[in-house]
């Protein structure tokens, strides 16, 4: 199951945070995103020096915690996505179709004219984009 | 909605483009062209960000700045003017120049030629020349926002300012911020 999805800006400036439980602990989430930016920049930079991978958009699991398998996604205008779920035996084509159609959600909202650039997202359509996604996730739904 | 390409009508764009010309030259800054020109340079900044985020989807992130560069020759101009630039220079040191031998948003424009004299008076087709580049300069700081929005977005912070030489070619030299 997803608890949290998260977007992060080029600067590490949060755009948008959903968690999908009840007991509504966002600031637990917050922390488990922050800790991940580390993990993504160091990714990043490694990337370049290996050569490997190739500068992929999707980043894969950054880390697993207690209770938690955090993935990370990162556009090519470094806006981060990043994804907290439950679930332990997930198919990598699920978690990258998810992250495609996050990127693509994110990519509309920020079109939107009345939405300032950095700053966050307070769209509801995309929240329910979001949702949506969230929803169909591992379903093989195309949105 | 993802997957699927959104076109708009070309006279549209180049209506909207002669449009906010007009609009912020003449009605709302007449005595001010140098803030006119920034007003439409930010309006095609806002929306060059915008572009570069949904071109470069589904696609691998570049590793520096030239690479960035290649991605506005070839697939965010082809997208956006329907050809890729024809020449790109660099002195590199940070500058590159952009040659688009026929700029799209510039082919419809034409300037009222002054009469000319003789048949071959060089001197009148060298001044509706320069009264020609005069005239399209205006119509491409939309453009050269646009470029500049979407080069920061991916990155690569600078300037970008645009040459005309003769209709329809122009010039963007951009200058990397270091």
């Amino acid at each position: 199951m997803i608890v949290c999805v998260a977007v992060v800006g080029h600067n590490n400036n949060p755009l948008y945070l959903q968690s999908f439980v009840d007991d509504d602990n966002t600031l637990k989430f917050h922390y488990i995103v922050h800790c991940s930016l580390d993990v993504i920049e160091e990714k990043v930079s490694n990337s370049k020096r290996a050569g490997v991978n190739l500068n992929e958009t999707f980043l894969g699991l950054l880390y697993p915690t207690e209770d938690y398998k955090v993935f990370g996604y990162m556009s090519n205008t470094k806006i981060k996505f990043v994804l907290v779920t439950t679930d332990h035996d997930l198919r990598d084509a699920d978690v990258r179709n998810f992250f495609r159609r996050l990127h693509g959600a994110y990519v509309d909202a920020a079109s939107n004219p009345f939405h300032v650039p950095g700053k966050r997202i307070t769209s509801a359509a995309f929240a329910e984009r979001v949702s949506n996604v969230v929803k169909t996730f591992g379903f093989g739904a195309a949105a | 909605m993802s997957g699927a390409t959104w076109e708009v009508a070309e006279s549209c764009v180049d209506s909207l483009n002669m449009e906010l010309v007009a609009t912020y030259y003449k009605r709302l800054h007449p005595t001010k062209p140098e803030l006119a020109a920034r007003r439409i340079e930010a309006i095609g900044y806002q929306v060059g960000l915008q572009l570069a985020e949904r071109y470069t989807r589904d696609r691998p992130r570049f590793s520096d700045h030239l690479e960035s560069i290649k991605f506005i020759c070839k697939d965010f101009w082809a997208e956006v003017f329907k050809k890729q630039v024809d020449n790109l220079k660099t002195n590199h040191k940070g500058v590159f120049v952009l040659q688009d031998n026929r700029f799209r948003w510039l082919t419809r424009i034409s300037v009222d030629a002054l009469p000319l004299a003789g048949a071959q008076n060089e001197s009148a087709v060298a001044a509706n020349a320069v009264r020609a580049s005069q005239a399209a300069g205006q119509y491409l700081y939309f453009p050269c926002g646009l470029i500049r929005g979407a080069l920061t977005n991916l990155g690569v912070p600078c300037g970008v300012s645009a040459e005309v030489t003769t209709l329809p070619a122009c010039a963007f030299v951009v200058r990397i911020k270091v």
